[in-house]
């Protein structure tokens, strides 16, 4: 299957700063991908360069295996990180508004509006004013101008941020079904656990440079089973234990990273001589663990 | 195009329909005809009115000359029609003939306890001198001394005349003062009266700079409202920057003419003759068709001139508060344009006016001025035309640059330094 997105070594500077370096990534049409890294890393800079915003100082961008024209663009949807709505004009019309910039007829965009804010409880609210919404109504609303023109590739920056667990929930239960649909999918976050679970492949890029990308899958089988999450009463005791390269203690559960070559069950055996261990399991590391060490060996 | 006329449909809709537009729509006009109307009403009701004078003297004749001059017995030929609208003053006239300093200063009290208007200090002496003190509370009444003077001068020129053994009839015939209309000539055929013209061209222009103005700040506003609700973003995922901005100077420039032609039209209706058939003041303004034509099309080109560089500033800042200290560059000239209007409604055709006229930045306010006052010749209009189209074509090239990097800019104002390498990004 060709791919959705193609960045080929796209760069990005403003004035002496290097937001974007030599970024190329691939993404598959019909995944979910996630693009992570911490603030200011550069992904909102890449996101832009993708769907034209800005133009790169080098390198190229394809979608759906064509060079980036913008005609492509009614084919993208977008929900920036710094979004917003017209305060003052009326949910319905401000849907339409939006759905005709993305080449709907005023009658089709009403109709979809009509749909989509039915189908995130939102019918009540068509006829008032933006104003008049809550936070996280005004971030639905957005979602849906996002997904009117049923885009092909749907790219989200930090589509989670500020918005409480029932919407979060909601929101990614349509996401879930486009990707069935057959829709390409790109995250962009910095919360890199909130998307770890939807994810088929991922880009790390710290600095403007990616530091990691590939199959989520393959990337963590990468790293082995050498986690260990482990619930305790007590204390384990974990400070100056030659089995342990790292942990992160949150006071009655704790990840542990182990050396190379230890083995988990000696670990085990330590731990429950010295607390009451209510759930040990071996994993795989989670993407921040990753992350912070690819960050560290290149540091 | 299907996205500048989305956006420019949206700009439009969502400010007609607004509040503020029909409340400004129907304002303007009670507010133009006011500041007419209102100082003419209340110069009516000032002097209209009685006025207790003391003639101080030494002869008695020249009270009594001058008491005729002020009283109703006078000319009414020596009245034009503006001043018979506006009522005239009845004077009650006490001559007192001790014109001593102690005299002096019982009248003064008495003119500051309001007893008397005032009292006009015509001794035989001050007359000798031809300088006659007239004392008051109401010094600043231009139009009252003017009446004084006169009626001293005209007083005593009489005197005079009789005294060199003129008759009554001859000397009233030779004072009858000479009334000097203005006509204008429009295509060979007298046209308006001179002050007619004068007023309108002020109205028309005054009005053209409000709207001006009021509709290129609307465009910064509306950037800045972009900027700070973050909507920016969401719009440049399907449109271009270009694409927003001339739907935004459009939109709002397609509701600036929306209103002048309402305006338009209701000054058409209001000034059907017969409606205004008294020769009040508003009589006296007289809307030409030519001079509409030429108000429509330099509020459009002065619009887009300034609505550019205020879409540019806009863009730069990311609040009202700094917009406020950023708009110099777009207010000064076209303040400026207003300051130079003088000369040129009064020499609309020397060199100074033309190439005042052909500045860009003025253009829109004193070529207005200039077809309104006297018709110029085509090629300069023809002239003055393009190079505003010309600037206008520069300015929006170079505000789309600065508005296309700084819409996504937040935070500390631009440099000129910065702005500079804004306009040589690539995009």
């Amino acid at each position: 299957m060709s791919n959705a997105v193609e960045l080929r070594g796209i760069r990005k500077t403003y004035d002496h700063f290097v937001a974007v370096d030599q970024l190329s990534i691939n993404i598959r049409q019909g995944s979910v991908y996630g693009l992570l890294g911490p603030n200011g890393a550069g992904k909102t800079s890449s996101i832009r360069m993708m769907i034209g915003i800005t133009m790169p100082d080098a390198g190229e961008v394809w979608l759906f295996g064509e060079k980036f024209h913008r005609q492509q663009l009614h084919r993208v949807g977008y929900l920036p990180e710094e979004r917003g709505l017209y305060k003052r004009m009326k949910v319905i019309d401000h849907l339409v508004f939006l759905g005709r910039l993305h080449n709907l007829s005023e009658h089709e965009a009403r109709e979809r509006s009509l749909v989509w804010c039915e189908r995130l409880q939102l019918s009540e609210w068509t006829q008032k004013k933006v104003e008049e919404l809550s936070k996280g109504m005004q971030q639905k609303i957005q979602f849906i101008a996002a997904l009117l023109h049923d885009p092909d590739l749907i790219i989200m920056d930090e589509p989670f941020a500020g918005l409480d667990p029932a919407n979060a929930v909601m929101l990614k239960d349509v996401l879930i079904e486009l990707k069935k649909s057959g829709k390409t999918i790109l995250f962009s976050t910095h919360r890199m656990d909130q998307v770890e679970r939807l994810c088929d492949a991922i880009c790390l890029v710290d600095h403007g440079r990616a530091v990691l990308e590939g199959d989520l899958v393959k990337i963590k089988a990468s790293y082995g089973k050498n986690h260990v999450q482990m619930q305790y009463e007590g204390d384990p005791q974990l400070e100056g234990c030659d089995l342990v390269e790292s942990f992160n203690n949150y006071g009655n559960y704790v990840e542990v990273r182990l050396k190379p070559g230890a083995d988990a069950q000696q670990l085990l055996r330590l731990a429950s001589d010295r607390a009451r261990i209510s759930r040990f399991e071996l994993v795989e590391p989670s993407l921040e663990e990753i992350f912070i060490d690819q960050v560290g060996k290149n540091a | 195009m299907h996205n500048v006329w989305t956006l420019m449909q949206r700009e439009y809709l969502e400010r007609v329909r607004s509040r503020s537009f029909v409340i400004f729509t129907l304002l303007m006009p009670a507010f133009m005809a006011g500041s007419v109307l209102i100082p003419a009403k209340l110069a009516e009701m000032n002097s209209g009115g009685v006025r207790h004078l003391v003639l101080v003297v030494n002869n008695p004749q020249i009270a009594t000359a001058v008491m005729q001059e002020l009283g109703p017995s006078k000319p009414q030929a020596s009245t034009s029609p503006d001043e018979e609208a506006l009522g005239p003053t009845t004077y009650v006239v006490q001559v007192d003939t001790t014109p001593t300093e102690a005299e002096r200063d019982l009248l003064r009290q008495q003119v500051s306890d309001g007893k008397i208007t005032g009292f006009l200090w015509l001794t035989d002496d001050a007359l000798a001198k031809h300088s006659v003190t007239y004392s008051t509370k109401e010094a600043a009444d231009f139009g009252q001394s003017v009446e004084l003077r006169n009626a001293v001068r005209t007083a005593i020129t009489k005197q005079h005349l009789t005294a060199k053994g003129m008759s009554g009839p001859e000397v009233e015939s030779l004072l009858t003062p000479i009334d000097l209309k203005t006509v204008r000539i429009e295509k060979g055929r007298e046209g308006a009266s001179g002050t007619a013209v004068f007023v309108t061209a002020i109205g028309m222009v005054m009005l053209l700079y409000v709207v001006v103005m009021i509709y290129g700040v609307s465009v910064m506003r509306s950037v800045i409202e972009e900027k700070s609700t973050r909507i920016l973003e969401v719009l440049l995922s399907s449109v271009t920057s270009k694409e927003l901005l001339a739907g935004k100077i459009l939109g709002v420039g397609a509701v600036g003419l929306t209103q002048i032609l309402i305006w338009v039209t209701c000054a058409v209706l209001f000034s059907v003759p017969g409606l205004i058939a008294s020769k009040s003041f508003l009589g006296e303004v007289h809307i030409p068709i030519a001079g509409m034509v030429a108000f429509a099309i330099f509020f459009l080109l002065g619009y887009l001139l300034y609505s550019s560089m205020y879409a540019a500033i806009g863009s730069m800042v990311t609040t009202d508060q700094e917009a406020q200290q950023m708009q110099w560059p777009a207010m000064i000239p076209i303040i400026l344009a207003v300051f130079m209007m003088n000369p040129v409604l009064q020499h609309p055709n020397s060199p100074l006016s033309f190439w005042l006229s052909m500045v860009p930045f003025f253009a829109p306010i004193l070529m207005l001025v200039r077809v309104l006052i006297e018709q110029p010749p085509l090629w300069q209009l023809a002239l003055c035309v393009v190079i505003m189209l010309g600037t206008i074509y520069g300015l929006l090239a170079l505000s789309s640059r600065i508005y296309r990097v700084g819409i996504l800019m937040y935070g500390k104002r631009p440099t000129l330094a910065e702005l500079r390498r804004w306009l040589r990004y690539a995009g």
